[in-house]
């Protein structure tokens, strides 16, 4: 049409609203009411208020495949719908309809003759008669097919995305609930670590008469068990034993070795608390289990016997050392002597291994220190690249000197504290000594972590 | 601390291993093992050469007892060489130097 | 929450009138009844109110463990009742709501004196040597109905209860809300209406019964109106000349007549 107008404007008529266009327009489609009914691009069909169809289009029958005859006056409404249509239609479609007198957008489904479906979308609205009664229902149906493809999609990728969800979320709870169950096995194994720990050293030193006694141990690493080892008790009623030393290795293996080096050097002290017999016996017993059987392993260790004199004023000491560093004494008077075992060999590795025995004696105010070499081997210095050094540690000592047993242990528990992790052994550190003053035992202390 | 490099060569003498590092509780298996590898017939001699040996604890003294036992069982001796100040020091206190043949370098050993 | 609030309770007609309790069934909420109440309202006192997660009902105290069985709308009616005070009142429920009254009757009986069951459908699927009318396929066919037709509802809006709940009129216009529901409930409700089987628990009915089916209804087929008679000993059944499921829609004069007579042959 565009570009052609060969109507003549109307000139002197009334309006001048162009209704000579739209004659042409008219005449140009041929339409008539009927055709625009029947051909319409959608499905019409009006019903009784029953549902019973009393006029239904061209378009629609072609859709559902169906013949006039068959269904106006014939079928309902409803009949033409799938079942759950039906369902939807009389609890949901009807009243809504009844209620409202129109409704618009419904999707449902029709039944085409051969077994096919259709998605439609209806709409439909009640014409009532001139005293507002219902008289009947106008419906129009649209082809909805690729709507209902798309809805159909969208309700696809929408509960694909619900159970990403809920799988994401059970993924989560079950990380979650692993985590949690890391957590307390975590939980558990550092208390059995603890209580295995406890176990390889005293709780608490005893209170011994006519000395004063001080211990602390320093564990590396919170998971790892101890390899260091130490113990005081006594062996009859004068004398009381005492060893300190330090196993091979590190973690459960260590620990074994330190369990059982500590109760083969108490079991040999009951029977002969020679210190040098005492740890021939051990060497006996760690190099007939291990090194024999080609798993060498070894401790170092010092063995001793002290006996405080009846007037609490001097102790005597008996030991012998198996390849372990010397004692310390620190004198009542300041200065610092060792107490050297010379030719001492570490134990467990050798059949018959050679063990040095020295003898000292405790006057009022000196204190004898044992330690592992966790201390002197602990790195310092500003590239961590030195070690302490046994000198480091005499002058240390002998700058505090004199001191009781919790003094020298207090200090070098800062000492110990200072080096942050250039201090990566455990170090166990025990000290004794006769009381300077008046003739009282200090209460044993409790080795702290 | 540095990690553990072990390094193997052959002499008319018998077989030479250079520990490169640090021989602790979590690198001294390795030399175990690489000891333990090695074929040692009766009176060869197994040189461990520790010049470049940069730290040694119980473990790394456990591996050397090892390394021992392993060429005496097979009827061949063991030399430490080049042993640093510090190991020497500990080998000392334990009383290990006198269990050791040691020597000042590998070229002597 | 009070009870009235949530489950959008309506009193009307004769305050010191008998109690009639209207209930809805699946599909759409207490505005189903509005042809009839004025019926109804001079001589009785009528109570309308909409099971939690239809109508105005509070959403928020929907559950789906509890109104996945129809016990949860009972509770919701003897609530109702309780709340209200209600002496052995009339319960009339529509399709479903019909076996809903079965159980509140069960449950509270001194709240609930008689029933008038509406379409009921004791049980909606084909069993054997029963004819409930559907397929359990037939259901899923509806499920995915509701899921394609929110009727304007939206999550984002509440629905909107109607106004002026005392005197209902014929044709004021209802809100958008109307027969709208959240697809979840509605999903909920759909199953556990259409899945259930209440069949034997109408032996259990002790009141007085009316059971009004349709003529021709794809919901209740006569086989089904006629075993549910047959179930209750003391019931009276009347066919309504009416086609489709909710008479008191579609017939609402010749329901209600019905229903009045019922409810006068009462006293």
């Amino acid at each position: 049409m565009c570009g052609i107008n060969q109507d003549p404007e109307p000139s002197g008529t009334g309006d001048g609203t162009g209704t000579g266009t739209n004659a042409v327009f008219t005449a140009l489609l041929e339409d008539s009411v009927e055709e625009l009914y029947e051909s319409a691009p959608c499905g019409y069909l009006s019903t009784l208020m029953d549902g019973t169809i009393a006029k239904i289009n061209t378009t629609l029958l072609g859709w559902l495949g169906m013949d006039r005859e068959t269904v106006v006056g014939r079928l309902r409404f409803a009949d033409l719908l799938t079942v759950g249509g039906k369902l939807y239609h009389e609890t949901h479609f009807a009243p809504l309809l009844r209620m409202r007198g129109e409704i618009s957008g419904i999707a449902l489904e029709m039944k085409v003759t051969g077994g096919g479906r259709l998605p439609v979308l209806i709409s439909s609205v009640v014409k009532h008669g001139s005293e507002g009664e219902p008289l009947l229902i106008r419906t129009t149906v649209f082809d909805a097919s690729d709507r209902r493809t798309y809805e159909e999609e969208l309700l696809r990728r929408k509960q694909e995305a619900e159970q990403a969800r809920a799988e994401a979320e059970r993924a989560r709870a079950e990380a979650e609930q692993a985590r949690r169950q890391a957590e307390a096995d975590r939980a558990q194994l550092a208390d059995a670590l603890a209580v295995l720990q406890q176990s390889l050293l005293p709780a608490s030193l005893p209170l011994v008469p006519g000395l004063e006694t001080a211990v602390h141990y320093h564990t590396a690493s919170a998971n790892r068990l101890g390899g260091d080892f130490y113990d005081l008790f006594p062996i009859d009623d004068t004398r009381w034993g005492f060893f300190l030393g330090d196993v091979c290795g590190k973690g459960p293996e260590a620990a074994a070795l330190t369990s059982l080096t500590r109760y083969t050097l108490r079991a040999a002290a009951f029977h002969d608390p020679e210190p040098a017999v005492a740890l021939t016996t051990l060497n006996s017993v760690l190099h007939d289990r291990y090194t024999a059987t080609g798993d060498p392993r070894y401790c170092t260790a010092v063995f001793g016997i002290v006996e405080p004199g009846a007037e609490h004023d001097q102790a005597t000491v008996r030991l012998a050392s198996g390849g372990h560093p010397p004692a310390l004494i620190v004198r009542a008077g300041g200065q610092v002597d060792s107490l050297p075992t010379p030719g001492g060999m570490l134990v467990g590795v050798l059949p018959t291994a050679p063990f040095t025995t020295a003898e000292a004696t405790l006057a009022a105010g000196d204190t004898l220190l044992l330690y592992t070499d966790g201390l002197t081997e602990a790195r310092t210095g500003p590239t961590r690249k030195n070690l302490y050094g046994e000198e480091a540690l005499y002058a240390f000592v002998a700058a505090r000197a004199p001191s009781a047993p919790q003094e020298v242990i207090t200090a070098l528990t800062g000492l110990l504290g200072s080096f942050g992790d250039g201090l990566d052994d455990d170090t166990a550190l025990l000290a004794f000594g006769v009381p300077a003053a008046r003739p009282h035992t200090l209460p044993a202390t409790d080795h702290l972590r | 601390m540095s990690p553990l490099t072990i390094t193997g060569r052959d002499t008319t003498t018998g077989p030479v291993v250079e520990v490169v590092g640090d021989l602790d509780y979590a690198h001294a298996t390795a030399l175990r093992q690489q000891v333990e590898r090695l074929t040692l017939r009766p009176g060869q001699r197994l040189v461990v050469d520790l010049a470049s040996l940069e730290f040694c604890d119980s473990s790394g003294i456990t591996a050397l007892l090892a390394a021992r036992q392993h060429a005496q069982a097979a009827g061949a001796d063991i030399v430490l060489s080049g042993v640093p100040t510090n190991t020497l020091r500990v080998l000392t206190i334990v009383g290990l130097d006198r269990v050791f043949t040691i020597r000042p370098d590998a070229a002597t050993a | 929450m009070d009870i009235c609030s949530r489950n959008n309770v309506t009193v009307t007609g004769r305050p010191d009138g008998p109690a009639v309790v209207l209930a809805h069934g699946f599909g759409c909420d207490q505005n189903m009844w509005r042809l009839i109440v004025p019926a109804l309202a001079d001589r009785y006192r009528v109570v309308l109110f909409d099971y939690v997660g239809s109508g105005g009902s509070d959403l928020s105290s929907w559950n789906e463990e509890r109104y996945a069985t129809l016990d949860g709308y009972a509770q919701d009616v003897v609530d109702v009742c309780d709340e209200l005070d209600l002496e052995r009142a009339v319960f009339v429920g529509h399709s479903v709501s019909a076996m809903v009254g079965v159980l509140a009757a069960k449950a509270a009986p001194e709240r609930i004196g008689a029933l008038v069951m509406v379409a009921p459908s004791p049980c909606y699927i084909d069993d054997d040597g029963y004819r409930g009318g559907f397929t359990a396929e037939d259901i899923d066919e509806l499920l995915a109905s509701l899921e394609s037709n929110y009727l304007g509802w939206s999550s984002a809006m509440a629905p909107v209860i109607m106004g002026n709940p005392e005197r209902p009129e014929l044709g004021q216009e209802l809100t958008n809300s109307f027969c709208a529901t959240d697809p979840d409930i509605a999903r909920v409700f759909a199953r556990t209406t259409f899945l259930s089987d209440s069949r034997r628990d109408l032996k259990d009915v002790r009141v007085p019964t009316l059971v009004l089916e349709c003529a021709q209804d794809v919901i209740a087929p006569r086989e089904v109106g006629a075993f549910v008679h047959a179930a209750i000993p003391s019931s009276r059944l009347v066919t309504l000349n009416a086609t489709g499921h909710c008479p008191q829609l579609s017939a609402p004069e010749a329901t209600g007549e019905a229903i009045q007579e019922f409810l006068e042959s009462l006293q």
